[in-house]
């Protein structure tokens, strides 16, 4: 009776674990199986045509790389700066818990919430309309939780015995910051970044009130008015529409680039990853 | 002990054992025997393979992926090792108390009965009486009569590592693996283990791994030493308590008692 | 000089947040103001008729949650239990790999394998219910429950193996076996750890806009009509975040009260995900 209880459970359990890893298989195969026809040089240097039922996503991918490159340039930054106040400006430690858990609740927000707020003020109040520039700024806004607690981790993850021998040695704060903190944890930076942006890259919420269309632009030329083209939003747009036979393996492959973007990102990040064990979805 | 009563009564032993981890060797030709009635030290420095060859005895050292064992562990004769066996009953039979007392989060009542509960029904009366029994064997009865109901870990750790050894006879083990079992604790509690081992060794063999030679010395009557040779932990000297301490011949035993002194 | 720039930074960073909040607060104020609670507990959403009821939405939302905690926590649960208290590390480590996989996929991507290979089975196999699509609110929790599978296995993982080997020796050393360990034991002592993961998959789960978006077909003002069948799910319905990824967000920035309308279900929104998603996060890492 034991016994069975016990081969039972493990029959259960590892029943369970089948099921997530034959999920999670099935589904990456099934985006790489109808993708795969899609995939061509010309897929990837042309724009779209016939409303995506030809033509490619030069210029999603275009625009979705200008997104990235900006949220990445404003969230580094701040992410370092809210990152050494938690490590090293702040004293309290109550205070500082309270910043820990107000992160990890800002990691946790709906992204269109974020679209939202990027809508009011920077759509509307700055005037700017549909702008690279506020989608960049509302991705970096959406990423910066997430860069924050891997960098924290990373950064108290760094031996004791560094900060002794510096400080040690004379070194003030502001040196100690320079010569050791940052300097052994820009991997983090790097890594938190990836993560982040791995996230960002698909999001849809964030930017579809406030940076992209779906048809008619190419670089953006200046701040107002300059709305770019992105991936997960055509992919969007294409799949509200009911699948005329052309569109069908082009939808497919515009999600499985997208796929493949996300994953490489997120691979890079892997090493880091695994070694600080970071879960709750950053 | 004669070496004939030692070969017919031997209630455990190991012949031969090697221990292999992830291509390491750990243990090598390992034998050994202990008889009933029997309290065998095993001592030796720290990382040689003790707490590995410990666990050989219960099967618990397969918990560790990666470990690999040759050679076999009789209990009363028959090889724990064999295909058939029932893994769980002989952990029940073979019973450890380990360095650091590991109490359940849940009431003293409940710990004591942990183990016992699973084996077969009982009912409430016999869990009362195998609770204050096992209580008792322990010299922990008059102290806790009162707060069974409470949380275990509110006990001082001498208490606690009591409180485990109860839990461990109430399963009625025929032999006790005892894993430096007094390292964490205060002196008084250590004595009070050690007068504790010198009652119960009647009815139940005792293999302890001590660190501590003075209660190696004290306690037990058959003592080996386990030390690295050769890159790999072996038996290096076994034999009565008076003559290893008395004369040891093997040089890691000679080197071993020099580094500590105590009389 | 980094000290002034770090501090200006944050400060900047902080702002933006309390920004956020305030900003959701302040435009929303009319919809408190007018309606009050009957904005919460109306349940009907006209807005050319200036009525702002948003009890179908928060039941949409609830309802796409409640159906995707409950199909992904004991499934999450047991490939959790069984990664941890069965596999060797080594195995562990790999078999997180297409798991980890599965949680970066897009939520459009989603959204998109929902329409090609969810609509059409919801449709198929419970035509019982007579459902007018494929795209209801059951279809949009079976997608949720995928999607928020991950983090229930990953943080499940996490909160079992926070509880000591030394625990489990010892169970076993007194010849308990693996199920008896792992429901005596293990179980109990983590316990608090996978409630805060399932809060922590609650608080995902509310926010998820896109994928939710493309299968739950967005019909407003669909309330259960009997309470505790299956049949109101199979009806197309509407969340908080699907109303808000409409096209009414762009209409509403127009009206003055419809506006308020809209920002009050982002005020509701946040404050949903952030408080499931404060508790997770409290019963994960009780003290500094």
């Amino acid at each position: 009776m034991r016994r069975g209880m016990d081969v039972g459970l493990g029959l259960l359990t590892g029943g369970c674990l089948l099921a997530c890893l034959t999920i999670a298989g099935g589904l990456i195969w099934a985006i790489v199986s109808r993708g795969w026809g899609a995939l061509s040089l010309s897929f990837f240097t042309e724009q779209i045509a016939l409303v995506g039922a030809a033509g490619g996503i030069l210029w999603n991918l275009v625009g979705t790389t200008i997104l990235l490159v900006t949220a990445f340039l404003v969230c580094a930054p701040l992410a370092v700066a809210l990152t050494l106040l938690e490590r090293v400006w702040l004293k309290q430690k109550r205070v500082r818990h309270w910043l820990r858990i107000g992160l990890y609740t800002a990691n946790g927000l709906p992204s269109i919430v974020f679209g939202l707020f990027g809508f009011l003020v920077f759509v509307q109040w700055c005037g700017w309309g549909k702008s690279w520039l506020a989608g960049g700024l509302v991705l970096a806004m959406s990423m910066l939780p997430t860069v924050t607690l891997v960098l924290i981790e990373r950064m108290a993850a760094i031996p004791e015995r560094y900060i002794i021998a510096a400080t040690g040695l004379g070194l003030n704060e502001e040196q100690l910051v320079w010569a050791v903190l940052l300097r052994q944890s820009w991997g983090g930076l790097i890594s938190g970044c990836l993560l982040g942006l791995a996230r960002a890259a698909g999001e849809t919420a964030p930017i579809m009130f406030t940076a992209t269309i779906f048809a008619g632009a190419t670089l953006p030329k200046a701040v107002v008015e300059s709305p770019v083209l992105t991936l997960p939003y055509h992919i969007f747009i294409l799949a509200q529409d009911s699948f005329a036979p052309g569109i069908g393996t082009k939808i497919w492959g515009a999600a499985l680039v997208l796929l493949g973007l996300v994953f490489s990102m997120s691979l890079a990040a892997l090493p880091s990853r695994l070694r600080l064990h970071e879960e709750s979805h950053v | 002990m004669s070496d004939n009563t030692a070969q017919t009564n031997a209630v455990l032993e190991a012949l031969q054992l090697d221990v292999r981890a992830r291509g390491k060797g750990i243990l090598q030709n390992v034998s050994m025997r202990v008889a009933a009635g029997q309290i065998f030290g095993i001592i030796g420095p720290s990382g040689a393979g003790k707490s590995t060859l410990l666990r050989c005895f219960n099967r618990l050292s397969e918990l560790t992926s990666g470990i690999k064992v040759r050679g076999d562990v009789r209990l009363k004769g028959r090889s724990v090792y064999s295909a058939g066996t029932d893994v769980n009953a002989l952990r029940a039979r073979v019973g450890m108390l380990f360095q650091e007392p590991v109490v359940f989060p849940t009431d003293i009542r409940s710990n004591v009965l942990f183990g016992a509960r699973r084996l077969r029904k009982l009912s409430k009366t016999d869990e009362a009486d195998l609770a204050e029994t096992s209580l008792r064997d322990v010299a922990l009865w008059e102290e806790v009569r009162d707060r069974l109901a409470q949380p275990a870990g509110n006990l001082s750790l001498g208490q606690q590592q009591r409180l485990c050894l109860a839990r461990t006879l109430a399963v009625q083990p025929e032999v006790l693996l005892m894993d430096e079992p007094t390292s964490s604790l205060d002196p008084r509690s250590t004595g009070a283990i050690e007068e504790l081992m010198l009652q119960l060794k009647s009815r139940h063999s005792i293999v302890l791994v001590t660190h501590n030679l003075a209660q190696a010395r004290r306690v037990s009557c058959v003592v080996a030493c386990v030390s690295v040779r050769n890159g790999v932990g072996q038996i290096v000297e076994q034999g009565t308590s008076g003559a290893l301490f008395g004369s040891p011949q093997s040089p890691e035993l000679r080197e071993y008692l020099k580094w500590d002194s105590q009389a | 000089m980094t000290r002034l720039l770090s501090w200006f930074l944050s400060t900047l960073a902080l702002g933006g947040f309390a920004l956020l909040l305030g900003v959701f607060v302040w435009q929303s104020a009319p919809i408190w103001q007018t309606e009050g609670t009957r904005y919460v507990t109306g349940s009907a959403w006209f807005y050319r008729q200036h009525q702002f009821g948003a009890l179908s939405l928060v039941y949409g939302s609830i309802a796409v949650t409640a159906v995707s905690l409950l199909l992904a926590g004991p499934l999450g649960l047991g490939a959790a239990i069984f990664l941890s208290e069965y596999l060797p590390q080594r195995a562990r480590l790999w078999l997180k790999i297409p798991i980890e996989l599965l949680a970066g996929i897009p939520s459009v991507v989603f959204g998109l394998l929902g329409i090609a290979l969810l609509r059409d089975w919801v449709y198929r196999v419970f035509t019982h219910f007579d459902p007018l699509s494929g795209d209801t609110l059951l279809t949009a929790g079976i997608l949720l429950a995928v999607m928020i599978l991950p983090t229930v296995v990953t943080l499940c993982d996490d909160a079992l193996r926070s509880v000591p080997g030394r625990q489990r020796s010892a169970a076993r050393s007194l010849g308990l076996t693996g199920a008896e360990v792992v429901w005596s034991v293990v179980l109990p002592q983590a316990l608090r750890g996978i409630g805060a993961a399932g809060l922590l998959a609650v608080g995902r789960a509310l926010g998820e806009t896109v994928a939710v978006f493309l299968v739950i077909g967005r019909q407003d003002n669909n309330l259960p009509h009997p309470w505790f069948s299956l049949a109101p799910l199979l009806e197309a319905g509407q969340s908080l975040t699907t109303k808000l990824g409409g096209a009414e967000t762009n209409i509403a920035f127009g009206d003055h009260l419809h506006w308020a309308a809209i920002m009050g279900l982002g005020l509701l929104l946040l404050v949903l995900t952030a408080g499931a998603t404060a508790l997770g996060t409290l019963g994960r890492t009780p003290h500094a």
